[in-house]
C-alpha cells in the first residue's frame, strides 16, 4: 500500500541535488493542493465558528441593537440552554427518531438486500424501484406525506379496505402518532440506503466459506448466522452509523409537515434551534444550543468515527485481499 | 422584415410620446386643482421622484390582484414593481425580521401582518410614513379606528390592504331548520337563533353537529399557529387584557381561565383532526358544507358566495362574532390579525417610490378592485369607501358587509409589542398543548405567564412599559358596535 | 422433488415480500404523480379518488408555464414561473458539484498517493459534512451578509461546494485506490509535471467514476432545503425553496399545482440516480462500501 508515500528525504541520510529538488517539487505539490483547502474552510469555518461563539456569551436582544453591542452574559445562556425542559425532550424525541428510523431502515433494507443478492428474473425492475424513494427530494416527500396521511386519506383507506376494518390514526393531528408518522417517513424515504449498502455488501462477500460450510451440510440459517453476518460486520455497522448521523440531522420533512406541531410533539433538535433562531429571534440562545447541539453531535461523530475507522480496514482488507485473489 | 421593425420602432416612440403629451398637462392641472382627487395628490407627489421598479417581500395571492392597479401607477409615474419574494404571509415575519437584522435595502417594501409593526420598528427597520401622507395629503380612511392599527408610537408605519377581520358564519339553513329549532328548543328551552355569546354558539353546534353526516359544530381553527388569534377574542370579551401596568403577564386571571375553558370546550364539537388543521384544510369545510357554526377571516365570505366554487352559497348568516356577559357587562371583541399591510424599509433607496405606492394602492377608489377579486380572495375590505362600493357588496353579500362594518367597531389586535413572534407562539404552542391533550388545561397560563415574563425581561420591562400606549391605543373603545 | 418444492416456496415468499415492498416504495410516488394529473376537486377528496378523472394538464401549465387561464379557475399563481427556479438550481447544482468533484479528485489524488492527508485528517473532513447544518446556519447568514453573499448564486455555489467536498474527496478516492501505479510511474518517467499526470492520466483513467461522483453529489444539492431557505432570497431561489411557498392559500391547499411542480423537481433527479444507481452504495457509503 505505501509504497510511493515514503519521501525519500527522510529515508536518505545523504541524498543528491536532484533528490532535494524532487522532494522540494513534492513538497511544493503538497501544499498546493493543501493550502486552498486550509484556506477555504479556515476563511467560511471560523469566523462562523468564531461569531456563534460570540453569540453563546452575548445576549443579543434584536429589537434592542446591533449585535456587536449585544451585552456579555458569561455563562448564563448555557445554563439557560442545560435547564430547558424543551431542549431536553427535543433530544430524547431526536435520539429516539434517529434510532427508530435506523433501526427499521436497517431491518427492511436487510430483509430486501437478503432477498435480492442472488440474481432472479426481475431483480433489475425492483431494484430501480426500491431506490426510488431515496431518488425523492425530502421537502417533497414531506408534501406528498401531506396528501396521502390525511384522515380520510388514501393511506388510512387502502389500509382499512385490506383489512376490512376502520384504520384512522390522525397521523397528522395526534400528537402520539406525528412523531411515528415522521419516522416511517423517515424509514420509507431511507431504506434504499440500508438496501443498496447491504446489498453490496452481501454481494461482495467470498464465495468459498459459504461453499465450505454448504458442503459440511450446514442450514441457511447456520450459514446466515455463523458465516455470512459476521463477514458482514463492518457494512453493518457502516450503515447503521451513517443513517443514525443523517436521521439525527433530519429537518425539511420534520419541518415542513409539523413545523414542530401538533402541541410540541414534533419539535426534535434541528426544529427546536430553528424556531429559537428563526421564529422567535433569540440569536443568543439559537447559538448555545447550537453549541450544545454540536458537541452531543461531535461526540457521537467522534464515536462513530472510532467504528468506522476500524470498519473501513477491515473493509479495505476485505476488498484488497478480493482483488488479490481475482489477480 | 425591416420595415415591419421600423414601423413598429415608429409606432412604439409615437406612443410614448403622445404618454408624455398626455401626462404633462394632467400634473399640471393637479397642482393648480385644490379639490382633487387623492388618487391625483399621490401621482402629484410621487412625480419628482426617479421612476424606477420597486421590489419586495409579497406573498403571490396578494400581488395579483394589485397588479392592474400598479400597472395604472406606472403609467402614471414610471414606478412599478419588479421582481418579488414570493412567499406566504405566515412566513413573511421571519423573514422580515432576518432583513432588518442584516439591515440589508435590498427591499423596498413589505407586505405583512401589522402586528409586526413594533418588532420591526424597534429594529429600525421601518420608514415612518407620516411625511409622506402629509405631502399627498393622504388619510387612511378606514372603518372604525381601524387606521390605529398601522401606528405606534406616535408614528404611521403601514398601509393596509387587507383588513382580514374576524366575522361570525352560521349555517342559515341549518338554523331555520323546523326540526333543529324544535330539537334546540326542547334542549334549552329558547329560541334557536343567531348566537351572541360564547355559549349560545357551543350549543348551536353541540345541537345541530352531526358526524355521521361529516357535519361538525365548528370551523374555527385550533393549531398551533393560528390557534391564539381566536382566543385572544375570548380574553378580551371576558374582559381581560395580558399585562399589567408594569407589563407583567396577567394571564393566568379568571378571564384567562374562562378564555381557555371556552377555547378547548369546543374540541367536543370540532372534527377530530381539527387539532393540526390550518386554513388550507378548514376553509375547504367551512364552504364545502360541513361545518355550522365558527367565526372566521371575513374573507371566506367571498368564496362561501361564490357559486362556482362554494357549496353553501346563499346558505350562510353573517354577523358579530359572539361577546360575553362573564364581566359583568356584555363585550364582543372581534379580531384582525394577520392585518396585511405594506411597511416600507428605511434603508432602501427607493424608499420614496415604495411608500408613494403604498399610498396609492390603499386609496379609496384603487383598493375597490383589489378587496373584491373573487379568484384572489386574499384582500379584505377595510376602507370606509368599501363598505358602499358595488363590486365589494356584489362579492361579499350585503350580509357580509354588514357583518364586517359591525365587527370592525369592536376589533382588536394580539399582542401588538415588540417581539409579538415570541408572545404568539409560546401562547400557541401551550394552547395547542393542551388542546391536543399534552398539557392539562389548568397549566397553560401559569406556564405561558412565565414564559412571557421571560420574553418581558429579555425584552425589557421599561421598553414594553413605553410601548403599552400603542397597544392600548388599538383597543376598541366600544363594548358592542353602535 | 423436496428440494425444488422448497425453492419454489422461497420463490413465492421472495417475490411477495419484493412485491408488497415494491408497491409501498411506488405508490408515494404514483400518488404524487396522479394527483398532479387531478382537476382540483379530487386533490382532497373524501374519499380519495385514485385515478385522475379526467386527467388534466392544467396543473403543469399553470405552474410551470404560468398559464392564466388556468389559474383563474381557482387559484393564484406565483409571479414568476418555477422555470427560473429551475435555471437557478440547475446552475447552482451543477457548477458547485463540478467545483467540488473537481477538486474533490485532486485531493483524493493527493491522498491516495502522498498521504497529503493523515487518515485521522480525512475522518475530520468527513465530520464536517456530519454536523448538521442547522447549528451553523445563523451566524452563516449573518457573515454571509457582512461579505454581500446573502442571495447570490456564489453565495450557495460556495456553501454547497465545501459541503459536498468531504462527499467528493472520499468518493473518488475510492475510486483512484483502484487505479494501478504502474501508469502514472510511466507517466513521470516520461516527464509528465504531476498536475499533468493527474489531468491526463489518473482522471481519465477514473472517468465513469467520476462522472458517478458528479451525479451523486448532484442528487444531494439538487435536494438541499435548509441551507438554500436561508441563504436565498429572490434572486436565487432554488427549485425545494420554491416548493414550500405553495404552502398553504385560502381555498386549500394547492396538492395538484404542488404536486405537478414536485414532478418536475422530482424527475431529473430520479433519471440521475438511475443513471448511476450501481454507483450509489459507494456514494453514500463514502466509498467505503463498493460492489
Amino acid at each position: 500500500m505505501a509504497v510511493a508515500t515514503a519521501p525519500p528525504a527522510r529515508v536518505a541520510p545523504r541524498h543528491s541535488a536532484r533528490e532535494i529538488s524532487r522532494s522540494r517539487a513534492l513538497n511544493r505539490f503538497k501544499w498546493s493542493i493543501r493550502a486552498p483547502l486550509i484556506l477555504l474552510f479556515s476563511l467560511v469555518l471560523t469566523p462562523v465558528l468564531l461569531l456563534q461563539l460570540y453569540f453563546s456569551f452575548h445576549e443579543w436582544t434584536v429589537y434592542l441593537g446591533s449585535w456587536w453591542e449585544a451585552e456579555f452574559v458569561g455563562i448564563d445562556l448555557f445554563k439557560e440552554v442545560l435547564t430547558d425542559e424543551r431542549f431536553g425532550w427535543a433530544i430524547v424525541r431526536s435520539l429516539g427518531f434517529a434510532m427508530g428510523s435506523t433501526i427499521g431502515c436497517f431491518v427492511i433494507g436487510f430483509a430486501l438486500a437478503y432477498l435480492m443478492y442472488e440474481p432472479f428474473r426481475g431483480s433489475a425492475i425492483y431494484y430501480i424501484i426500491f431506490i426510488l424513494p431515496m431518488l425523492t427530494v425530502p421537502i417533497v416527500v414531506a408534501y406528498t406525506a401531506e396528501m396521502l396521511l390525511y384522515q380520510s386519506g388514501p393511506v388510512n383507506d387502502v389500509i382499512s379496505r385490506l383489512l376490512g376494518v376502520d384504520f384512522k390514526p390522525a397521523w397528522l393531528t395526534d400528537p402520539k402518532v406525528a412523531m411515528p408518522a415522521v419516522t416511517l417517513l423517515e424509514i420509507w424515504n431511507w431504506t434504499p440506503f440500508s438496501f443498496i449498502i447491504m446489498l453490496a455488501g452481501l454481494s461482495s462477500i467470498p464465495r468459498e466459506p459459504i461453499e465450505a460450510a454448504q458442503i459440511l451440510g450446514a442450514s441457511r440459517w447456520r450459514i446466515f448466522w455463523e458465516v455470512q453476518l459476521p463477514l458482514l460486520r463492518p457494512v453493518i455497522l457502516l450503515a447503521l452509523v451513517l443513517r443514525f448521523l443523517e436521521a439525527m440531522a433530519e429537518f425539511p420533512k420534520t419541518w415542513a409537515l409539523f413545523q414542530g406541531g401538533p402541541g410540541s410533539s414534533t419539535e426534535t433538535i434541528p426544529v427546536y434551534i430553528f424556531l429559537t433562531t428563526w421564529q422567535y429571534f433569540q440569536i443568543s440562545k439559537g447559538a448555545a444550543l447550537s453549541y450544545v447541539a454540536m458537541i452531543l453531535m461531535v461526540v457521537i461523530v467522534l464515536l462513530a468515527i472510532q467504528l468506522l475507522r476500524r470498519e473501513k480496514r477491515a473493509l479495505d482488507a476485505m476488498y484488497s485481499s478480493k482483488t488479490e485473489a481475482a489477480d | 422584415m425591416t420595415v415591419a421593425r421600423i414601423t413598429r420602432r415608429v409606432f412604439a416612440e409615437g406612443g410614448l410620446g403622445l404618454t408624455i403629451l398626455n401626462l404633462m398637462p394632467f400634473s399640471k392641472f393637479s397642482q393648480a386643482l385644490a379639490q382633487s382627487t387623492p388618487e391625483e395628490r399621490v401621482i402629484a407627489a410621487a412625480k419628482g421622484l426617479t421612476p424606477t421598479d420597486v421590489t419586495g417581500i409579497i406573498w403571490s395571492p396578494y400581488l395579483v390582484p394589485m397588479q392592474p392597479v400598479i400597472a395604472d401607477f406606472k403609467k402614471a409615474t414610471g414606478i412599478g414593481v419588479g421582481a418579488v419574494q414570493d412567499i406566504s404571509i405566515f412566513d413573511t415575519p421571519q423573514r422580515a425580521m432576518a432583513e432588518a437584522l442584516s439591515r440589508s435595502p435590498q427591499f423596498d417594501f413589505i407586505h405583512i401582518d401589522s402586528n409586526m409593526i413594533p418588532s420591526l420598528a424597534s429594529a429600525g427597520y421601518l420608514e415612518p410614513l407620516d411625511e409622506y401622507m402629509k405631502k399627498a395629503d393622504f388619510k387612511i380612511d378606514a372603518v372604525a379606528d381601524y387606521a390605529t392599527f398601522m401606528t405606534f408610537k406616535g408614528n404611521t408605519y403601514g398601509i393596509p390592504t387587507d383588513g382580514n377581520v374576524h366575522i361570525q358564519y352560521v349555517r342559515k339553513d341549518l338554523i331555520e331548520n323546523p326540526d333543529n329549532k324544535k330539537k334546540y328548543a326542547d334542549k334549552y328551552g329558547k329560541e334557536l337563533k343567531f348566537p351572541e355569546t360564547w355559549e349560545e354558539e357551543y350549543q348551536i353546534q353541540e345541537t345541530l353537529m352531526d358526524p355521521s353526516k361529516d357535519l361538525y359544530g365548528s370551523g374555527s381553527l385550533r393549531n398551533r399557529a393560528n390557534g391564539p388569534t381566536w382566543w385572544y377574542m375570548m380574553l378580551y370579551s371576558a374582559g381581560g387584557f395580558p399585562f399589567d401596568d408594569e407589563m407583567k403577564p396577567t394571564l393566568n386571571t379568571p378571564a384567562g381561565q374562562y378564555a381557555v375553558e371556552t377555547y378547548l370546550r369546543e374540541k367536543k364539537v370540532a372534527h377530530p383532526e381539527s387539532g393540526g388543521w390550518g386554513t388550507p384544510q378548514m376553509i375547504p369545510r367551512i364552504a364545502g358544507g360541513n361545518v355550522v357554526a365558527c367565526q372566521y377571516w371575513d374573507g371566506t365570505a367571498k368564496l362561501n358566495e361564490n357559486p362556482e366554487k362554494s357549496k353553501t352559497a346563499g346558505k350562510w348568516l353573517y354577523g358579530l362574532v359572539p361577546g360575553s356577559d362573564f364581566s359583568g357587562k356584555r363585550i364582543h371583541r372581534s379580531i384582525s390579525s394577520p392585518l396585511a399591510a405594506l411597511l416600507i424599509n428605511k434603508y432602501s433607496p427607493r424608499k420614496a417610490q415604495a411608500a408613494y405606492l403604498a399610498l396609492w394602492l390603499a386609496s379609496g377608489k384603487n383598493s375597490i378592485p383589489i378587496v373584491s377579486d373573487r379568484v384572489n380572495t386574499f384582500h379584505d375590505a377595510w376602507a370606509k369607501a368599501h363598505m358602499t362600493a358595488e363590486p365589494v357588496i356584489k362579492s361579499y353579500s350585503a350580509a357580509g358587509i354588514k357583518a364586517i362594518e359591525a365587527n370592525f367597531q369592536v376589533v382588536s389586535p394580539p399582542v401588538y409589542l415588540t417581539g409579538y413572534l415570541e408572545f404568539q407562539d409560546t401562547l400557541g404552542k401551550n394552547l395547542s398543548e393542551a388542546y391536543v391533550g399534552q398539557l392539562p388545561a389548568k397549566d397553560v397560563l401559569t406556564k405561558t405567564e412565565n414564559e412571557w415574563a421571560a420574553i418581558v425581561r429579555r425584552i425589557g420591562q421599561r421598553k414594553l412599559k413605553e410601548e403599552l400606549a400603542s397597544y392600548k391605543a388599538l383597543m376598541p373603545k366600544r363594548d358592542r358596535p353602535a | 422433488m423436496t428440494k425444488s418444492r422448497s425453492r419454489r416456496i422461497t420463490a413465492i415468499i421472495r417475490y411477495t415480500v419484493l412485491t408488497i415492498w415494491a408497491i409501498v416504495a411506488f405508490f408515494p410516488i404514483y400518488w404524487m404523480i396522479s394527483t398532479s394529473f387531478k382537476i382540483d376537486t379530487q386533490w382532497f377528496a373524501w374519499p380519495p379518488v385514485y385515478f385522475p378523472d379526467p386527467p388534466t394538464l392544467s396543473n403543469y401549465l399553470n405552474v410551470w408555464l404560468g398559464a392564466q387561464e388556468y389559474a383563474s379557475t381557482q387559484y393564484a399563481i406565483s409571479s414568476q414561473t418555477p422555470l427560473v427556479s429551475l435555471l437557478n438550481s440547475t446552475i447552482i447544482a451543477t457548477t458547485s458539484t463540478l467545483l467540488a468533484v473537481v477538486f474533490g479528485a485532486v485531493i483524493a489524488y493527493g491522498v491516495s498517493r502522498y498521504k497529503i492527508l493523515s487518515e485521522a485528517r480525512m475522518f475530520q473532513l468527513l465530520m464536517l459534512r456530519m454536523i448538521p447544518p442547522i447549528v451553523v446556519v445563523a451566524p452563516l447568514s449573518l457573515y454571509y451578509s457582512a461579505l454581500g453573499l446573502l442571495d447570490t448564486m456564489f453565495g450557495l455555489i460556495l456553501i454547497y461546494f465545501l459541503t459536498n467536498l468531504p462527499y467528493a474527496v472520499w468518493m473518488t478516492k475510492s475510486f483512484i485506490d483502484e487505479v494501478p501505479r504502474e501508469i502514472e510511474q510511466a507517466a513521470e518517467i516520461l516527464g509528465a509535471s504531476r498536475w499533468r499526470t493527474i489531468f491526463e492520466v489518473v482522471l481519465p483513467l477514473i472517468r465513469s467514476g467520476l462522472v458517478a461522483t458528479f451525479l451523486f453529489i448532484l442528487i444531494l444539492t439538487w435536494s438541499e432545503y435548509l441551507l438554500a431557505l436561508i441563504l436565498s432570497k429572490t434572486n436565487v431561489a432554488t427549485l425545494p425553496v420554491e416548493l414550500s411557498k405553495y404552502q398553504g392559500t385560502t381555498e386549500g391547499k394547492v396538492y395538484g399545482r404542488q404536486a405537478a411542480l414536485a414532478v418536475g423537481i422530482t424527475v431529473p433527479l430520479m433519471i440521475v440516480g438511475l443513471i448511476i444507481r450501481k454507483h450509489l452504495a459507494r456514494g453514500f457509503s463514502f466509498g467505503m462500501v463498493r460492489r
